[in-house]
Order: structure tokens, then sequence, then C-alpha cells
């Protein structure tokens, strides 16, 4: 009985770290057995589930406006082009190049 | 790698990057010039490693396990420079967050950063380890003790 108890404990200690999935891959699957065997430990996995969905609604969602959109990639395009020089191969790569540069200018 | 199969690549995180630069500060002006700088930071960086690799944009799964991976490195400059800015900025953003995220705007940046990493985007803890920079004792420690604040401010507010 008391080594059903301190097994209980212990695998209780183990639910948000099972649900985080910082669990080791033995450990998981020691878990997984142990709740396989004992079906009333799911309603306290659930309720650990409900509390993480809680915590997610506390974390805000930015809204993601059509002309922050456009600003943000507008000026991922220029760094991308301004810091980041292209070695050419061949005649016709160096004519690219310098095509796409004239036209980001 | 092409600057445009580079920018075809990245182009997509844009909205990604915004929701993590506002969980640090939540200004949209801020938050965007917070994106810039990190999206900068990385390319100067990892510019020739960027430049030297060949990549495989037709193949899906391959140009998708590329882009989480920079993802990952812009997060990670992301975090250097947006904490800075968060603890000066701490006074115009106990103005600016919005009132329904009092309690996540009242942890510490690192905590806000981590949590969200784990919550909202569900990176496992061995890529926050990895983006964070923190052993993973000390990853653990920042999700147990935000989760551990953010539920108590809910119990706080339900007693109340």
């Amino acid at each position: 009985m008391i080594e059903m108890n301190s097994n209980y404990k212990m695998f209780e200690r183990k639910i948000v770290p099972y649900l985080d999935g910082s669990l080791s891959s033995q450990e998981v699957s020691e878990f997984e057995a142990f709740v396989m065997t004992h079906p009333d430990f799911e309603q306290q996995i659930k309720n650990k589930q409900q509390e993480i969905q809680l915590i997610k609604q506390m974390i805000p969602v930015a809204v993601f406006s059509k002309e922050t959109k456009e600003s943000i990639e507008s000026e991922m395009h220029a760094s991308i082009f301004n810091l980041i020089k292209e070695e050419p191969k061949g005649l016709f790569d160096s004519v690219r190049i310098r095509w796409e540069e004239w036209r980001n200018r | 790698m092409k600057r445009k199969e580079l920018h075809s690549l990245l182009s997509p995180l844009s909205e990604k990057l915004y929701r993590f630069a506002y969980t640090l500060i939540p200004d949209d002006l801020q938050a965007e010039q917070l994106v810039i700088d990190s999206f900068n930071a990385f390319l100067l960086r990892e510019r020739k490693k960027l430049m030297a690799r060949e990549v495989d944009l037709v193949s899906k799964n391959g140009s998708q396990i590329l882009r989480r991976q920079y993802f990952k490195g812009i997060l990670q400059h992301m975090l250097e420079i947006g904490v800075r800015r968060s603890i000066q900025l701490s006074e115009q953003i106990k103005v600016s967050r919005p009132q329904e995220y009092v309690p996540y705007y009242s942890l510490e940046p690192k905590v806000r950063f981590v949590m969200s990493l784990r919550y909202d985007a569900q990176f496992s803890v061995e890529e926050i380890e990895e983006i964070v920079q923190m052993p993973r004792y000390e990853v653990i420690e920042k999700i147990h003790n935000g989760r551990f604040l953010l539920l108590s401010d809910l119990n706080r507010g339900v007693n109340v």
C-alpha cells in the first residue's frame, strides 16, 4: 500500500513535465505505462491540461495588421539585399545580380 | 543560396516573429523595430553560412526544416536585444501593456519569452534550451515559475 502511494505521488509529480515534454523518452514510456494501469489517474492529467489551457489564454496574441506585415516584409527584403552579397557564377549570373541590385535600389 | 531564395524562405516568418517581439514589448512600433533589428543581427552573423548553403526549396520538408532552424536563430537575437530593450522601456510598457494581459507582462521579460516559446509556439524544452542558451534546469525553472505566477494571479482574481 505504501509502495503504491509513493508510486502514485511520484507519477503525480511527473504530470506537468510529461505535458511540458521535459521527460526523457524512457520516463515518458514509464509514465504512459502507469497511466494505462491507473485509469483514475487520467482525471488528474485532464486537470493539468485545463490548467495549461488557462495559461495559454493568459499569453497575448498580437494583432498582425496588413500594414505591419507589409512594413516588416519590405524591411526584410531590403536587409537581405543590402547585407548579403551574392558571388556571381559566370557572366549571366553576374548580369542577374546587377539587375536585381538595380531593381532593389 | 540566392538572395531571392532566402527572402522566400524567411518572409513567412514575419508574423510569428512579430508575436514574439510583442511578448517582450507590447507596442506596435517597438515590436516591429525589434523584429527588424533581430533579423538584421541574424543576417550579419550568419551571412557567410547562408550564402554558402545550397538549398532545395522544391522539397517542402527540407525548406520547412531550414526555416525552423533560421527562425530559432532569429529568436536567439530577439531575446538578447529584446530583453535589454524591454528593461529600458519598462515604464512605457506599464502604460502600453494590454489590460487583459497585465499578469503576463508583470513577469520578467526572459520568463515571458520562455513561456511564449513553450505554450504559444510549442517548442520542446530542448529547442528552448538552444534558443535561450540556458541549461535545461534553468529553462524548466523559468517555465515552472511563469506557470506558478500566472496561476497564482488567476487564483487571487477568483478569491477577490
